[in-house]
């Protein structure tokens, strides 16, 4: 196995044990890039010499005994929506045209003290804005949509480009590329991970969260990106879910509304197939009644328009022209929204906050589908459902993924299989508020019963 | 055309008052997607709030920039 291939948990054994050096690791990924990013365009800038650069500081620690961090030596792509010092954060965007980053943003100040080494910033959909990333192409099909807004980082972590990335989440956009193209995808609870110095799309959603090859890899970022530091006496000692597969005592929900509703038939049997391992590894299904879902949309809706049109609004009215179309759109279109509109979607939001935290007494995960849809072609702008209703690709990707945005809830997606025509399928874990620990419990349950995923093909 | 729906005019005039001038081949377009935004939104008006409070946390003496629950 070449070193590229390695997930972040076998690259972290393998560095700790001297059997790999970050060097050679480095020098694997970087020299992937060269081979497949032509094809998957997931990347803004890679910053090649940094990287080999932090690759030997963290190879001279090595040397001397010295391991920051599970972390230590370890690949990583962010979101080019996220700070780091002395870089472009172009957001995708013309509009940040010759932009650098003073400081660096809280997350990657907390990657680097922990030994990570940046290869590179990647594609995010316009300022987040949209749920395809059209300059980036799927890792399992050139033709096919990266999804988004994080499609970079999914498709380097898929494509092995980089060990692992992260994103941001507004309504999905951690796990809808995620899913689709076969890796894991975290949103962490609201307000776990530090916001400051990322790009802000929706205060009231945002999110940022680790995309990774497995659950193990996600349960090791978390706790750098929440600042727990590996050698606080007060810290855990593993952050690895616990080995055993057995669920016995916990309760999953499984939704007899909503989750379920206009969902492609692959995805659905996939994630129901999952859903009855889970309960063969000794969890107690329940069914649940999700609350609240004819307002979810409208929620979603009436948080997010308004408030990123509030924070392009200078550049709006200076430089409206250097917005794709998409986005610009939206954005003038936001700002006809009124006050009243505004308030009841922040009243909503509590209530359904409320209904979520009723429901999630009587069980400890939610299961459901991550995406309704798989990957669609490049161009394709709408799917028909079976009951006939048209739907557009954006709404129907963000369908499944908003309510964990509006509530906050922390949401987990992992691959459980692949569609007929071999695009991966996500299942989506929900957990309550700081219940991260349980959603990687299960996940990590279910993949122990899987064999390794491979790597995307990437040609 | 209900009587909610934004003509090109209304569109601009809105804008305008919310402080982004739009350019005149903006109009129409504009109204179009306000349009669709509001009658997504506009559900909203259905649900009885009562005494609840929007969700938008202000905690006295935060000055950083992170989340909040």
């Amino acid at each position: 196995m070449r070193p590229y291939e390695l997930s972040l948990a076998a690259a972290a054994d393998a560095i700790r044990a001297r059997r790999v050096s970050p060097v050679e690791l480095v020098d694997s990924v970087l020299d992937r890039i060269e081979q497949v990013e032509p094809h998957l365009r997931a990347y803004v800038t890679v910053t090649a010499e940094r990287a080999r650069r932090s690759a030997r500081e963290a190879e001279r620690e090595a040397a001397a005994g010295r391991f920051r961090s599970p972390l230590h030596g370890i690949p990583v792509g962010l979101k080019d929506l996220i700070d780091v010092a002395g870089t472009a954060t172009t957001a995708s965007s013309r509009v940040r045209a010759g932009h650098r980053a003073e400081t660096d943003s809280a997350v990657a100040a907390r990657l680097t003290a922990a030994g990570a080494v940046l290869v590179g910033k990647t594609h995010t959909h316009e300022f987040a804005y949209g749920l395809t990333t059209p300059q980036t192409h799927n890792a399992w099909d050139r033709d096919r949509v990266a999804g988004g807004s994080s499609g970079g980082s999914a498709v380097a972590v898929a494509a092995g480009t980089a060990t692992f990335a992260l994103g941001t989440d507004t309504g999905g956009s951690i796990r809808v590329p995620a899913a689709l193209n076969g890796v894991v995808g975290l949103k962490p609870t609201y307000g776990l991970v530090p916001r400051h110095g990322v790009t802000s799309l929706s205060w009231s959603l945002d999110h940022v969260g680790p995309i990774t090859r497995t659950v193990e890899d996600a349960a090791l970022v978390l706790p750098v990106l929440t600042g727990h530091a590996p050698g606080d006496p007060a810290g855990l000692p593993n952050h690895r879910p616990p080995s055993e597969g057995d669920l016995s005592g916990l309760r999953i929900g499984v939704p007899r509304n909503y989750y379920f509703d206009r969902v492609g038939p692959d995805v659905e049997a996939a994630v129901r197939r999952a859903i009855d391992r889970l309960e063969a590894l000794g969890a107690r299904l329940v069914e649940v009644e999700i609350p609240m879902t004819r307002y979810i949309q409208a929620i979603q809706w009436g948080l997010m328009v308004p408030e990123a049109t509030a924070y392009h609004e200078k550049a709006l009215r200076d430089t409206a022209g250097l917005y794709a179309a998409d986005v610009r759109i939206l954005l003038e279109a936001g700002a006809l929204m009124t006050a009243g509109d505004y308030l009841r979607a922040q009243r909503a939001r509590t209530l359904m906050r409320q209904a979520w935290a009723r429901m999630l007494q009587e069980v400890d995960v939610i299961a459901a589908p991550a995406v309704p849809a798989t990957a669609v072609r490049a161009g394709e702008d709408s799917l028909t459902w079976p009951d006939g209703t048209v739907e557009s690709v954006s709404d129907a990707y963000v369908r499944l993924s908003a309510p964990a945005n509006i509530t906050g809830v922390p949401s987990l997606s992992l691959p459980v299989g692949r569609d007929r025509q071999g695009m991966p399928i996500g299942m989506q874990l929900l957990g309550r508020p700081f219940g991260e620990a349980s959603l990687l419990r299960v996940g990590h349950a279910y993949e122990r019963t899987e064999p390794a995923r491979e790597l995307a093909p990437a040609v | 055309m209900s009587a909610t729906e934004l003509t090109p005019p209304e569109a601009a005039r809105w804008a305008a008052r919310a402080g982004l001038p739009l350019a005149g081949d903006r109009h129409g377009q504009v109204a179009v997607i306000a349009d669709h935004i509001h009658s997504v939104v506009s559900v909203l008006r259905e649900l009885d709030f009562g005494d609840t409070p929007p969700a938008i946390a202000y905690r006295m003496g935060e000055e950083n920039h992170d989340a909040a629950v």
